[in-house]
């Protein structure tokens, strides 16, 4: 009753000042810090009983795997498939038992963070790392994570190469390697990267002095051949899961003791808008839950560590998507060389 | 008074045997019309199944991203090779040969399978059309399963695929079906199918085997109880053995 009274009482503060000062934007922000007087975001949710939800077209094995056909139609599963599981979950005992069905939109990845400052889907979860500082992440905020060992890693199917790599990372460095010794450890070669991630961000401001292909996807840096690749530049999880069960032709590059260099580390969140306030702390609570409990370790376990063949996952217990979402034909896309600014 | 009670009763029990008679004919035709009609609709689902075998390689091309592989291809393909099957060439069912029966259930109820068949190729047009992406799941047994799922939705005849030891739960067997299964499985590769009233007569069921091609011993051949692309365990088939059964439930006053 309190609480609705300030609601009013503050919508009718800002009318007059919403028709004096055009483009009072920065009032607007203050006064929904204080008093959040528009559309609760988790209300919506409720109301609507679906919870949009974006996520790359580009497979993020073991995160996103690529859509699938099974007995039960289209569908599309791996870790961050699970986790929306569990927001859904959580999200209809919120709503007072008013199911709420995730729908995912599988769009490119680039188009995630478009698409949701354009308020067409509710949150995105795709392997992103949280807190990446790049132009096209304005406006949005991120949960807490959800995974904690996604640094950057490179791999090479070039025995010599990677000895010459290593010979140039002093002894005694551990994995985590400066950007200056990676800049001289790589210079001259071919490098990969996929465009809109971080490891683009990184090598854009490390590796100045190789030839940087930007890509539509993982897989279309495994397959480009003019030029070829000499090395790989993305997360690790997504490449050990490439390298281990894929392209067991491409290494790590890695520590005399056999480990992958990490070039940086990276925690993974559920990225939402930044107004998203109730949205983005009941996410939050979920994750602390399920990281207490050990649900989060489990999922990771399994998704991770576990054989298993994800086509049958997906008929198991994958879920469904917004065909007419999807863009009609998905190819991996093509690397082009990077042009320098 | 007892000779007329007895009249009445003499023909009292003729009636009833003519009513009888009557009823046991009627079902009699209906029968064979569900009959011919279940058997031609397992055959249309084997079709499909049949045309995309024919086309995976083309389906999990990861270096093709449109495989032209539409609803209207799917159905000019389906039809085809049921017409190589039954000779009978849905697009002019008029003009069936005189040899040839095609009853009039089954007029109405092979169209609408065959419309089933192309929503579930329409739907899985952007799994197959992804570049980039080798196995799709998008195989025989998949088109089968939500093929026959829409068409038992659509009707009120019960389209399945079902073997002893399903990977898909939905597709277990009932106690009818095991038992049928059973005895399909220890007899030789054939042309054969089980045919039966049940449920005191008024629901008829054809179970129709299908047995191993060479495109399925990837999945389910040797070694047995290795994993297949899929993550299913393969049960060691051979090219020829009994794999399952389409199964047909259609109750005799459908219409």
């Amino acid at each position: 009753m309190r609480q609705g009274l300030r609601k009013t009482l503050a919508s009718l503060a800002l009318f007059p000042c919403a028709v004096v000062f055009s483009g009072c934007g920065l009032l607007l922000d203050a006064v929904q810090l204080v008093v959040p007087i528009q559309t609760d975001d988790l209300a919506a949710i409720c109301a609507r009983q679906t919870l949009r939800v974006g996520m790359g077209i580009e497979p993020r094995q073991p995160f996103v795997f690529p859509a699938i056909w099974t007995d039960v139609g289209s569908r599309v599963t791996g870790l961050d498939v699970e986790i929306v599981k569990e927001m859904s979950a959580a999200l209809t005992a919120h709503c007072g038992g008013r199911s709420v069905t995730p729908v995912l939109h599988l769009v490119h990845f680039r188009d995630l963070f478009v698409q949701l400052n354009e308020g067409k889907m509710d949150l995105f979860v795709s392997a992103v790392n949280e807190n990446a500082p790049a132009p096209n992440r304005a406006g949005l905020a991120y949960s807490v994570p959800y995974f904690y060992d996604g640094g950057l890693v490179m791999i090479t199917r070039q025995p010599d190469l990677a000895a010459r790599v290593r010979a140039q990372v002093p002894p005694g460095a551990g994995r985590l390697v400066e950007p200056a010794v990676m800049r001289r450890a790589l210079a001259g070669l071919t490098v990969a990267v996929q465009e809109g991630t971080t490891a683009e961000l990184y090598a854009v401001a490390n590796l100045k002095e190789t030839r940087l292909l930007l890509c539509e996807s993982l897989p279309a840096a495994f397959e480009s051949q003019s030029p070829p690749v000499d090395v790989i530049l993305s997360k690790q999880p997504l490449l050990a899961y490439s390298v281990n069960r894929v392209r067991k032709d491409w290494k790590f590059i890695s520590t005399d003791a056999g480990q992958p260099h990490l070039l940086s580390s990276e925690n993974y969140a559920v990225i939402m808008a930044e107004e998203s306030y109730s949205l983005r702390q009941f996410i939050n609570d979920l994750l602390f839950r399920l990281e207490a409990t050990g649900r989060l370790d489990e999922m990771r376990r399994r998704w991770l560590t576990e054989v298993y063949a994800y086509p049958r996952r997906a008929a198991e217990e994958g879920l469904p998507f917004a065909v007419e979402k999807m863009v009609a034909q998905h190819y991996q896309g093509e690397c082009h060389v990077h042009q320098a600014m | 008074m007892k000779t007329i009670l007895g009249a009445w009763m003499i023909a009292a029990v003729a009636l009833a045997a003519m009513v009888g008679l009557c009823v046991e004919s009627s079902w009699e035709v209906d029968r064979a019309e569900a009959e011919a009609t279940a058997r031609l609709l397992a055959k249309m689902l084997n079709a499909g199944r049949i045309v995309i075998d024919q086309h995976q390689t083309l389906i999990d091309d990861p270096h093709k991203g449109d495989k032209g592989f539409t609803p209207e291809v799917f159905e000019k393909l389906v039809i085809e090779e049921f017409r190589r099957q039954t000779g009978i060439n849905l697009l002019s069912l008029d003009d069936v040969p005189v040899s040839i029966v095609v009853p009039p259930l089954a007029r109405e109820l092979l169209p609408a399978l065959l419309q089933a068949g192309k929503e579930v190729v329409r739907d899985a047009q952007v799994v197959i059309n992804q570049r980039g992406i080798g196995y799709k799941n998008f195989i025989p047994a998949t088109y089968g399963s939500q093929a026959a799922a829409r068409f038992s939705k659509a009707t009120n005849v019960r389209l399945k695929q079902t073997t002893l030891d399903p990977r898909n739960p939905k597709n277990t067997p009932d106690d009818y079906e095991t038992s049928v299964l059973k005895w399909l499985a220890g007899r030789p590769n054939a042309e054969a199918y089980v045919s039966e009233l049940t449920g005191g007569g008024k629901t008829l069921r054809v179970v129709m085997p299908i047995y191993y091609e060479k495109a399925c011993l990837k999945c389910h051949g040797e070694p047995k109880g290795d994993q297949d692309v899929s993550g299913y365990i393969k049960e060691g088939g051979r090219e020829g053995d009994f794999a399952g059964a389409i199964t047909v439930t259609a109750p005799l006053d459908i219409r």
